[in-house]
């Protein structure tokens, strides 16, 4: 609750940004992002890219989990096949689709692919949920891996080696600099946001709220399970090609490897730490999740003075705090880095007349 | 026919051991409602401690020599006059690493042990009572954590480590082909079977295994009738461990200590997902009827294909049964 917020008008009420707070906090990131753009080195700009990437599909997984209450270990593997289906069409239709028009017909063939996947994905929800749910997707990530590797599909897949992936080329605008993606990575991620953010407030993501909180309530309220549960994991599987496809983009090419089990469970982990249920939990978990190894990494380079003998610590040391992050939310902050936000802003807002 | 038998056998071998894996995951379920999703980088750790303390410590300059390889005069003698590759070889080979491979299973069984009370005092007691999701995640967190310590403690990986039993090769004759076994794996199958009887007969008729079903039922009702369900928490997940500790000592003669040890585990909760969370006999059958399918691909569309079976199965069993062949249906009030 924030006080001070008067509202005179229906419209007023309405808005996404409805407090000064909300608006101070995303117009000063439009202008952190564009001064990154502008003025970041290489370095910041490679991480910033990452934590887009991620962002996006973390804001899938969002949907999935935070809204509809779904929980999910294989959504790695949607992110295979986005980034995948991206590359293996851009090879498919060179030479048939004019380059500068190219991404306005692969993309969305490969995001609606995903979201196929997805909906197959997620047959299993309308009879099972919980932890039942969480094995039967994580069966199904390992059985996506394994198709991505598998010989029979490397001629479009490139098998265990990976494969080349294709730069964008959007209306003549050859993306081919990090800094370029940094700027499409950026916008994608920010509509992303908003779009995620008006979907819970419309029937279907109400819809999906219904079903988090009690799925048979929800049934006899007259909500179809079948259609929103699907809907949900088309939506969220949807996100996560997404981001494959930004991946595909942003690295010069992909392996399997990358999107094996350790990409889902960053893509939980971040959304834990973060904030279930909430549109800027994503954010701030993505930030946390994407910094902290980060920052492991340029610390023991310190201490060590790069001697690789002692490198071979670091990616160890980064999995243990990885771990260590997850477990000390759910430990001690359930709700997320959002809900500490959330409690600081309450307290700056009443003070000096009570704390919290 | 016989090659059929051959396959069917060995997938017999390798589903006895996946239902050692699988008693470990179900003890813990059925006592604290947690499945444990880092069942199997525990028994990774024990892979790894049976392989610090049967090779590695063996091997260390200050051990006496009596241990890497115990040679008595009477053993020296009986090795002097054998022919080359006969059977009684490999028993004596057996013999003489027996030192160490008995140091090797009984520091596994207590570090392990301790490990899974550590695990359970820092990490589940705090959340007793939490949210299913909570305390699966935990268990998630649990892996990163697992698996980046054993990449920091033990460097070196696919090391050799000593069978349990003597490895003696086994061939008789059915349907005109011969089937060809290790020794070997003949014991551990008989190894992990017994475990497994051991264990459920433990729940079935021990007051400590009462007092684990009574917790499974009704954990309030449980503590009112003077149960201490804190205890039995943390006897379920030693329990537990110390069945992963044989287990990971068995996978690690099979295929060497590696970090992959740890994926094994996920292919194990595919399967007791099949067989029932919380039904031994769900989960015995469901296992020795994911070896057999994979030996039976192995076999028919070969080696590669045989890694996603516990998993196509499970989708298919979890959509046509969504609680598992065995498991009991969860009754919900709105």
């Amino acid at each position: 609750m924030i006080n001070g917020n008067l509202k005179s008008t229906y419209g007023a009420d309405e808005r996404v940004l409805d407090n000064a707070y909300k608006q101070a906090f995303v117009y000063g990131s439009f202008m952190a992002l564009a001064a990154l753009a502008m003025f970041a080195n290489d370095y910041v700009i490679l991480i910033a890219c990452k934590m887009g990437i991620l962002l996006v599909a973390v804001v899938g997984i969002n949907i999935l989990t935070g809204y509809t209450g779904l929980v999910s270990l294989g959504h790695g593997a949607f992110v295979a096949i986005g980034a995948y289906s991206v590359t293996a069409l851009h090879n498919l239709f060179t030479g048939i689709i004019p380059e500068p028009v190219m991404v306005f017909v692969v993309v969305p063939i490969a995001v609606a692919f995903t979201a196929l996947i997805g909906v197959i994905v997620g047959l299993p929800s309308l009879r099972v949920k919980g932890l039942y749910l969480a094995v039967a997707t994580l069966a199904a990530s390992f059985i996506v891996i394994f198709l991505v590797e598998h010989d029979s599909l490397a001629p479009w897949t490139g098998g265990v080696v990976g494969i080349n992936t294709p730069a964008p080329n959007i209306l003549g605008w050859q993306l081919d600099s990090k800094r370029e993606m940094f700027i499409l990575i950026s916008v994608v991620a920010i509509v992303a946001i908003l779009a995620a953010q008006n979907l819970v407030r419309t029937r279907v993501g109400r819809a999906f709220i219904a079903i988090r909180d009690r799925d048979y309530s929800a049934e006899i309220l007259g909500i179809s399970l079948l259609k929103y549960k699907l809907t949900s994991f088309a939506l969220s599987a949807a996100y996560c090609g997404l981001a494959g496809v930004l991946l595909a983009y942003f690295f010069a090419r992909i392996l399997p490897e990358q999107f094996e089990l350790d990409l889902s469970l960053e893509l939980v982990a971040a959304l834990i730490v973060g904030g279930m249920g909430r549109t800027m939990g994503p954010v701030f978990g993505v930030i946390l999740i994407v910094l902290v190894p980060e920052l492991i990494k340029v610390i023991a380079s310190g201490f060590t003075g790069g001697n690789t003998a002692s490198a071979r610590y670091a990616a160890p040391l980064q999995e243990i705090v990885f771990g260590a992050l997850l477990i000390f939310f759910l430990l001690k902050e359930p709700l997320g880095i959002n809900h500490i936000v959330d409690r600081n802003l309450r307290a700056l807002n009443r003070w000096p007349f009570a704390r919290g | 026919m016989g090659q059929f038998l051959q396959f069917a056998i060995n997938g017999l071998m390798s589903g006895a051991i996946y239902a050692l894996i699988a008693v470990g995951i179900v003890s813990v379920y059925k006592a604290t409602k947690v499945v444990n999703f880092a069942h199997g980088y525990l028994i990774m750790f024990g892979a790894y401690f049976y392989f610090t303390f049967a090779v590695l410590l063996p091997g260390a300059s200050w051990a006496p020599g009596w241990l890497p390889s115990w040679q008595p005069e009477w053993l020296v003698a009986m090795k002097a006059d054998l022919p080359m590759f006969s059977p009684m070889g490999a028993v004596l080979d057996w013999v003489s690493n027996l030192p160490r491979i008995l140091l090797g299973i009984f520091g596994a069984l207590l570090a392990n042990a301790l490990l899974g009370r550590v695990v359970e005092r820092v990490l589940m007691r705090p959340l007793m009572g939490q949210s299913i999701f909570a305390m699966i995640m935990v268990t998630v967190g649990l892996i990163s954590i697992l698996s980046g310590a054993s990449s920091l403690i033990w460097t070196a990986d696919a090391a050799f480590v000593p069978h349990i039993a003597p490895n003696t090769p086994v061939r008789f004759e059915a349907f005109g082909t011969t089937i060809f076994l290790f020794g070997a794996d003949l014991v551990n199958m008989i190894i992990a079977l017994i475990l497994f009887g051991g264990i459920v007969a433990f729940v079935r008729y021990t007051k400590g295994g009462v007092a684990i079903r009574a917790t499974a039922e009704d954990q309030s009702t449980a503590y009112s009738m003077g149960i201490s369900v804190p205890k039995v928490f943390s006897r379920a997940w030693v329990l537990a461990c110390t069945t992963g500790a044989i287990a990971g000592a068995i996978l690690a003669t099979r295929n060497g200590v590696s970090p992959t040890l740890g994926l094994f585990g996920f292919s194990v909760l595919a399967i007791v997902l099949m067989g029932g969370l919380d039904s031994y006999v769900g989960v015995f059958l469901a296992a020795m009827a994911v070896g057999v399918l994979e030996a039976m691909t192995q076999w028919q569309l070969g080696g590669e294909w045989a890694e996603i079976v516990p998993y196509v199965t499970v989708l298919v069993v979890l959509l046509i049964r969504p609680h598992g062949l065995f498991g009991s249906k969860e009754v919900e009030r709105i």
